[in-house]
Order: structure tokens, then sequence, then C-alpha cells
């Protein structure tokens, strides 16, 4: 008995802090709060009718002709119909009619519309042929004439008119809720629960329903304004209860005996006004709860770059000093120096996803940048090109890319630095491309964009060449992205990357999504390329393996920071870092099959809550007292052998 | 003859391919799983490798009964279950399960952890109230790795990484106690530090509560590791199968040597020739004449194009469907 109870506390527990999840969101957005707010305003009235009206609508009145269309006063606040009832009186119990016939037509609506969509959705074949064609044709069968003709013909009572109104007014929400059944249904967790051995009462249940839900109830806000200005226009019509006062019924009563005519704006202006604020409220009130509840309206991330370069002691812009600069030796192409990131948003601590790395690419290097998901090296990368998120700030440090400082260039500047001086092939580029546009006319578009000049025959033939280069015969290039495989889309974009000719390609993740094989030939791609028109490549991967087999130096980021830099061989044979050998370890070798794999228990740290002292103490095997209190420095090992451990330091100090 | 825990006799699953022409009545086909010979025994570990396109998943979805087979046979534990009924499906996924390739996608957002790794009892309405319930969900959740349980119930997927996501699916598997885990490549979509974890996670539930695994993966590298055995695909078919070092340490198949090339090995001072098969996977539809693999074959001969290659015996237990196989060294 007690276990229940606690067990109901705990569900009620769950339910507020979902809610108080939603309210968080859903306060933010303005317009959703403002209709939030009229909706509540007009609910009151109508629920406390008796006690708000002045005057008791319902009962009979004796109307003497002196009391028809009085203009308002203090008596009747908004003057008097045309059987002298007090207009106020009738518009706050018209409003109980509106709003009830609204909410239970709506519910109708929903309900039908819901269940044939998800049947629809669900099983498919002929079940989905046979509803969505009984859902077009109901679609198309103009709503109002029929419902004058069906309320005609019944009796005009309240009821009818709901059952009128809610049995018409369900085919969009059947539509909707069918192509959103149709995306869930093609998600692997429903795979899963058919393995499991679930039935398909329990899937649509516990699987379909809850993600058609949110959906369903941004429409269910739309189809409940959408009654009551359907009931509205019946009532106008002459067609509404007469026993029932609505909003619409006031339109036509006054409409009917001659408020026009005898210049009562009142009569009108009333219900009028009580139907906008409603629909306006609900309209208001739907756009908030879809900003929230529909998970395709999430901003995408990389919508709005707003790179926003700033120091963070001072809060000012960082302005660095604008000069040309020799580099020491003529080869060095990029240069960051200590660069660090934020993520700063409202009301938190910055997370610091990039603090204090510095490297350096020379002319025709690769260098891999290694680390697990989360630990920076696409925010480093996405810095480098200032196209962070909105949150993403450069809060210090320095980019010199061909004698030129890129935290320092305004965004028109920094235009043209990005895919003519550095060019990036961005993480699952399967999705980048356009599906309804030719691979060859995406290629061009990049060209053109940078080149408006290039036209005509010599835009063709170099996007032939590309292809050629990246090995796509070139009469694939009127071919759509769906007609291409996933390798083969993958050229594409190194071939898009090439474009404009950039001196550097940064490779986020290239191979991540593609097979062994495909992978393969991808890397022998990159590394004949760069061996072939000379470039730099940044190849951020979190597969050593595929490090080892073709780069010519490593950065190892963890949490933000430089775990250990050096050239491969070091790297792989002499690390100094403990990450950087934990990695090697947990590497599947094939010559040691029998080996049993050697993994990092824990997980990254989560850059809004970073731990004391080194980042990688909590899953550090060799950590010690110092490596929790104090962030090691980045201790230089050799000419070119960077890592920041304490270990490194002791052990110089003893062996001194 | 022996008995085996599982036997898989010439299976086929062809998917009809676009609709049938007006004039053209015959169909094309797919031929995902053209003619698959398996067995396993109890407690075995095998490793199916291929390239997408080869038809392992497909395999796999069919041994689950998701897909029904064209044609063949598949025996479980001493019982024909090519065909089974929806009655016998249901009881037979008690025995056999199932882990995703895509923890991301494999867990419903809007679901607990403990709704999650619970629901397979509830479809099976396997548990006689609350207490016990819970008890079994901790018990999967702690034997996937995931300790201590109760931290974890009442989370929801996004709330944890992806190495703990792909736990909860194999906890949601194992509270059903199975006797074979089909595993769909459960680490490709992980970072390599964390798919040792799961791996060893892997070996240890062959170990502890001896589960027959099918390990269904692209990468040659990862299933070295706790597989007995290892199959490799190709457009439909198995080209050689054998014990897991024999075909690591002396592969006898072209497509096998190739893939084995690829593997990245984590030493720069190890750099190899690669054998770069270019090309991808042909189309399943219209399938190559003779030896399915004589277009992107380096050593394929005249023979290749025309007589498709039976299986050799290249060693013990060691088969290869390949002309030229054994015939070296």
């Amino acid at each position: 008995m007690e276990a229940a109870s606690t067990k109901t506390t705990e569900a009620q527990r769950q339910l507020a802090a979902r809610f108080l999840d939603f309210w968080r969101v859903f306060r933010r957005n303005r317009m959703g709060l403002v209709g939030l707010a009229m909706l509540a305003v007009i609910v009151i009235v109508a629920v406390f009718a008796e006690v708000l009206a002045p005057y008791d609508a319902t009962a009979p009145v004796d109307a003497t002709a002196a009391d028809v269309y009085r203009p308002p006063s203090a008596a009747h606040w908004l003057g008097t119909d045309d059987a002298g009832q007090d207009v106020f009186s009738n518009f706050i119990f018209g409003a109980r009619v509106s709003l009830i016939v609204g909410f239970f037509a709506a519910f109708i609506s929903v309900f039908i519309g819901g269940v044939l969509g998800i049947a629809a959705g669900f099983y498919g074949g002929r079940v989905e042929n046979f509803l969505m064609r009984f859902t077009d044709v109901m679609l198309v069968i103009p709503d109002l004439p029929l419902m004058v003709v069906i309320v005609a013909l019944t009796k005009p009572s309240l009821l009818n008119i709901i059952f009128v109104i809610g049995l018409l007014g369900w085919t969009t929400t059947a539509r909707i809720v069918r192509s959103q059944t149709l995306a869930v249904k093609s998600r692997k967790f429903v795979l899963r629960a058919r393995a499991i051995g679930a039935g398909n009462g329990h899937i649509i249940r516990h699987h379909i329903l809850p993600l058609v839900m949110p959906i369903l109830v941004v429409n269910a806000v739309l189809v409940v304004s959408l009654a009551i200005l359907n009931e509205s226009t019946l009532s106008f019509l002459g067609l509404g209860d007469p026993t029932a006062l609505s909003w619409g019924q006031m339109l036509n009563y006054a409409f009917g005996r001659g408020a026009m005519s005898t210049g009562a704006w009142w009569a009108l202006v009333a219900p009028g006004f009580g139907i906008v604020w409603v629909v306006l409220g609900l309209t208001l009130f739907g756009h908030g709860l879809e900003q929230v509840l529909n998970p395709r309206l999430e901003a995408h991330h990389l919508m709005k770059p707003r790179p926003i370069v700033r120091h963070e002691a001072t809060g000012k812009p960082l302005l660095h000093e604008r000069r040309g600069r020799v580099p020491d030796e003529a080869p060095i192409l990029v240069e960051v120096k200590n660069l660090s990131i934020s993520y700063i948003s409202d009301g938190k601590p910055p997370a610091r996803a990039v603090e204090n790395v510095s490297f350096t690419l020379r002319e025709g290097e690769l260098m891999g940048l290694v680390g697990e998901s989360g630990c920076g090296k696409t925010t480093l990368m996405l810095g480098l090109l200032r196209l962070l998120p909105a949150a993403g700030q450069i809060v210090d440090g320095e980019v010199w890319f061909s004698g030129r400082e890129l935290t320092a260039l305004t965004e028109t500047e920094m235009e043209d630095v990005r895919w003519k001086g550095i060019s990036i092939i961005f993480q699952g580029a399967m999705n980048a491309l356009n599906p309804v546009r030719t691979v060859g006319d995406q290629i061009a578009e990049a060209i053109v964009k940078h080149n408006p000049l290039m036209k005509g025959a010599a835009l063709e033939a170099r996007v032939s060449e590309l292809l050629d280069l990246v090995g796509i015969s070139p009469e694939h290039k009127n071919h759509f992205p769906h007609q291409y495989s996933g390798g083969m889309r993958q050229r594409a974009m190194i071939a898009m990357a090439l474009a404009c000719n950039p001196q550097v390609v940064i490779a986020d993740e290239p191979t991540t999504a593609l097979d062994v094989m495909i992978q393969a030939q991808v890397l022998e791609l990159l590394d004949s390329l760069r061996k072939k028109l000379g470039l730099s490549i940044i190849f951020v991967t979190h597969d050593l393996g595929v490090v080892a087999e073709m780069c010519d130096s490593v950065l190892v980021m963890y949490g933000g920071v430089t775990a250990e830099y050096s050239d491969v061989d070091t790297v792989y044979n002499l690390a100094k870092h403990p990450y950087t050998q934990e990695l090697l370890k947990a590497f599947p070798d094939l010559t040691h099959p029998e080996k049993r794999l050697a993994s990092i228990p824990g997980y990254p740290p989560r850059l809004d809550d970073l731990p004391a002292g080194c980042r990688f103490a909590p899953r550090c095997p060799v950590a010690f007292e110092r490596c929790r209190v104090e962030a090691p420095a980045i201790h230089q090992l050799g000419e070119k052998h960077f890592a920041s451990c304490h270990l490194v330091e002791e052990n110089s100090l003893t062996t001194k | 003859m022996q008995d085996y825990f599982l036997e898989v006799q010439r299976l086929k699953k062809y998917f009809a391919a676009g609709r049938p022409g007006f004039f053209n009545r015959a169909r094309e086909h797919v031929h995902a799983v053209d003619g698959v010979d398996l067995q396993l025994k109890r407690g075995e570990v095998i490793a199916m490798v291929g390239e997408s396109g080869c038809g392992k998943s497909t395999l796999a979805l069919t041994l689950m009964g998701l897909e029904e087979p064209t044609e063949g046979r598949i025996v479980f534990e001493a019982k024909e279950i090519t065909h089974a009924s929806e009655h016998d499906r249901k009881l037979l996924r008690q025995r056999i399960q199932m882990v995703f390739q895509d923890p991301y996608e494999s867990l419903n957002p809007t679901q607990t952890i403990e709704e999650i790794v619970a629901e397979p009892l509830d479809v099976h309405g396997l548990t006689h109230g609350k207490a016990e319930r819970e008890a079994r969900v901790v018990k999967a959740l702690e034997d996937a790795g995931l300790k201590p349980a109760s931290t974890y119930l009442p989370r929801f997927p996004h709330q944890l990484s992806g190495g703990q996501r792909q736990r909860v699916v194999i906890a949601g598997a194992l509270v059903l106690e199975p006797h074979l885990l089909i595993a769909d490549e459960p680490v490709s979509m992980l970072d390599v530090s964390i798919r040792a974890e799961i791996l060893n996670l892997l070996a240890d539930l062959r170990q502890t509560r001896q589960i027959s695994i099918i390990l269904i993966t692209h990468d040659l590298g990862t299933c070295g590791y706790f597989a007995d055995r290892i199959a490799v695909m190709y457009l439909g078919r198995i080209v050689e199968i054998g014990p897991t070092g024999e075909v690591l340490s002396n592969p006898q198949h072209p497509y096998t040597k190739a893939l084995l090339s690829v593997v990245p090995v984590p030493n720069p001072r190890l750099r190899r020739q690669r054998l770069i098969l270019q090309g991808e996977t042909p189309n399943p539809i219209h399938l190559p004449s003779g030896c399915r693999f004589h277009p992107r074959c380096p050593i394929a001969v005249e023979r290749c194009r025309a007589e498709d290659p039976a299986y050799v015996t290249v060693g013990q237990s060691h088969l290869a469907a390949c002309w030229e196989a054994g015939k070296q060294a």
C-alpha cells in the first residue's frame, strides 16, 4: 500500500517536472504567452458568466420599445439589443456557448482525424489507400454548404451543430497525423519493438502515439478556432440553436433586425470582437505550443552564424593589431596560437569548449585531429573558419593564415578566406547535398559563389575537371544525389570543397559513416589530392588507425584542451600523455587478435561541468593528487612534441 | 550428423524490385540473401563480415523472423522455424534477440530507461508484480554494465552517451534471457574508445551466460577479438568461412584479402601496401555471371566469368568459394 502511494507520488513528481520543463521553454515565447492570457480571460468569463454578467441573459425580459437599441450607458455598458437585452451580458453568455461548441466539436474532429491518420500511416497498403482517398473526397467537398444543408435538414440544436462541425472538420488532422505516423514508423525503435515481440496495439500505444501527440495537440488548438468560426458562420446564417445564444447568433439577430439601419454598432461590435479575440488567442497560443512541442522547429545550430570575437577578460571585441607578417619559415600556412572558444548562453556558466589550443600546419602537411566525440574537435575547426553557432565565441587567441589574422577580419573579408583559402568537408556529408538538384549544378554553384565571372562552357569544363579529379566520371554530373552511392556522394563533397582551389581543406570525419573499403578509397583519394595539388589537410577523426595510415602530425584533444601534439611516429611510439596511451590500447590490433581490448572507463567530461584540475584526471589510470587540483601546462618535450600532463614534468625532474 | 544449435540451409531472401511493367510481367528481384548455409553451436560466436549491400543485415532480419525467407530452411534448437506461426514466433522472440546498429535511433526518446528495458517483459507478460519486474530490469542493466542501475532507471535516452545507450539496447535484449543474440553492427556508430567496452561486454556475456552471438560487421578489425569463426559475405553469399585465426592469418578468398588489407593498423611504421578494390559492390538485381566477385577481383581468370565456384576446403573447417583458393603455398 505504502509502496503504491510512493509510486504515485513519484509519477506525479515526474509529471510535474515535465510540465515545469515545458513551461520553462514556453514562457520564453511572448506571442504564446499573450495567446494563453487572452484565452484564460475568455475562459474565466465564460465559466463565471452568472457572476460577471450584470443581467441574466437567459431570463425573459419585458422590454418596451424604448429599451431597444439603447446606446452604451452606465446601466448598459455595451448598450442593448433588438429585444432590449443587455449586450454586455449577452456577450458573456455567448462566450460560453461559442467555447462549448468550439471545444467539443474540435474534440470530435481531432479524435476522428487522429484515429484515421494513425491507422492509415501505420497499417499502410489498402487500409491507407482507402482511408486517404476517403479523406481526399471529404477535403474537396466544400464544408460550409454541406454544413448548412445538414443543419438545415436536422433540428437546429446545439448538439447537432457540435456533431456536424466535428464530423466535417477532421480532414487536415488526419493528413498531418498520417505523415507524422509514417515518419515515426520508419524509425529503428519501432523495428526493435517488433524484434522484442510486441504486437501492433502495443507499438501504436507505446511508440507511435507519444511521438504523434505533440503535433496532434498543436493541431487541436487550430481545429478549435476553426470550429468556433464555423459555429459563428452557421449561427449568423440563422441555423443556430435559438435557445442557446452564441456570438454568431448575436450577429444574426443584430443584422436581421435592423442594427445597421438604426446605427446600433455596439450590437455588432461586441460579438465580432469576441470571435476575433478567441481566434487570435488560439492562433498565438498554438504558435507558442508548436515552438515548444514540434521537434522539427528546433533551431539548427548552424543556421545563424554570428561570429563574435570577443576578449574574455575585458568583454571588448578582440582587435589584434592588423599587420602583414612574414612567417619565420616560408611554408607555414596556418598557425593557431592559444585559441580558446566558449559557448556562452544566458544564465549559464560559459562552456569552455576549446581552451588554449595551438598548432601549425605547413604546406602539403596532413594533420590528424583526434579525440572522442564532444572533445571540441569540430568546435575548433568551426572556430578557425568563424562559422561557430550563435552561442560560440572566440574568447582568446590568434589564427594566422597566409599572413592574415583571421579573428581580426571583418565578415566580408572572412567570406573571401572561406572556400578560396580554407574549405571544409562537413561530417555527415551524405545529407549535405540538395536532393532536388543535380550534383554538377551544386558544384557549379560553389564555383560561381566565389568566381562570379565564370560561366557557360568554362564553368561546365571546370565542373567536369573537378569530378574527374575525385574519380567520378564527368558524365555523372547531371545525375541527382540519390543516384549516387554513399562513396560517390562523399567524393562529390570533396569536389565541392576543391571548387575554388583552396590551400587548406578541413575534412571533418569524412569517412565515419562509410564501409571500410569505401573508407580506404576516400582516404587514398585525399592522399593523392594532397600530393597532386599540394593541399594541406586537417583530418578530423576519432579513429587512430586512420591517422596512423596517412597523417604527418597528430593533435590529440581531450575535453577541449591539447593532450598531445607531435609528429605521427612520436605519438604512436613514444606517447607521453596517458590519454594517448589509453586510446592506442583501445584500438583493435589485427596482429594480436587474442588480446583483450583495453577500454577507457567513463566518458569525456561535459563542457559545462569540467572537473577541477586536469580534465582527464577522473578517467586517468595514473592520476595523482596534484592532477585533481591543478590543470597541467603544455610542456614541450621535443622540437615538435607537446603534452599537457603533470607526469611529464615529474619525470623530467627525477631524471635531472 | 551433429546436432547444431542453429542451422541455416540454402537460405534465400529476394525482394521484388520496382513494379512489373505493363507488357513485361516478369519482376526483377534484389538477391539480398542468395543461398546461405550456416551452422552454429551453442555458446559459439560467429562474425558475419561484408560491405553494405552484401545481405548481412537482411540475413539477420530473416533469422529474427522480421522478414519471411524466400527459400531454404532455418532450424533452431532442433525445431524448424522457417515459417513459424505468429504464436511460435512470439515465443521464439524470447530466445532470439537482436541488438541494432544505431543506439541513437533504436531507443524511443519518450520512454525512460526503465520503460525501455521492462518493455519486453511487459509484452511477453513474464513478470508477476512490480518488485520482480524491477529486479529483472536492474539485473539486466547491471549485466550490461550500467551500475548502479537505479540511477539510470528514471532517465531518458537523450541524457545518456552513445556507449551508455548501446548498453541500454543490450540490456533490453538480455532481459528476456535469450539463447541467441544477433548484434547488427553494434559498435559502428560509436567512438573507437567506446567500441572496446561494448565488444568486451559482449565477450563477457558469452562467457557468463553461454549466449551464442551472431556479430554482423563491416570491419574485420572488430571481430577478431571474440568471434570463434568468421564468415565473409559478398553479394548475398558467404565467400569464405573458417576459424577466426585461420581466416585472419591465412585468408584464401581475394575479397577477404582485400578487406583485411584495408583495416587500419595503428602503427605508422607498419604502413603497408593496401589492396583497395575499385568501384563498389555491384547492384544485387543483376548479379554478375560466374563468380559474383569476378568484376572486382584482381586475380580473376577466364573460368571465373563463366562458372560459379563451389566451396573448396582449404583447412580445418575452412572453406572458400574461389577457383584459385588453396592453390598458392
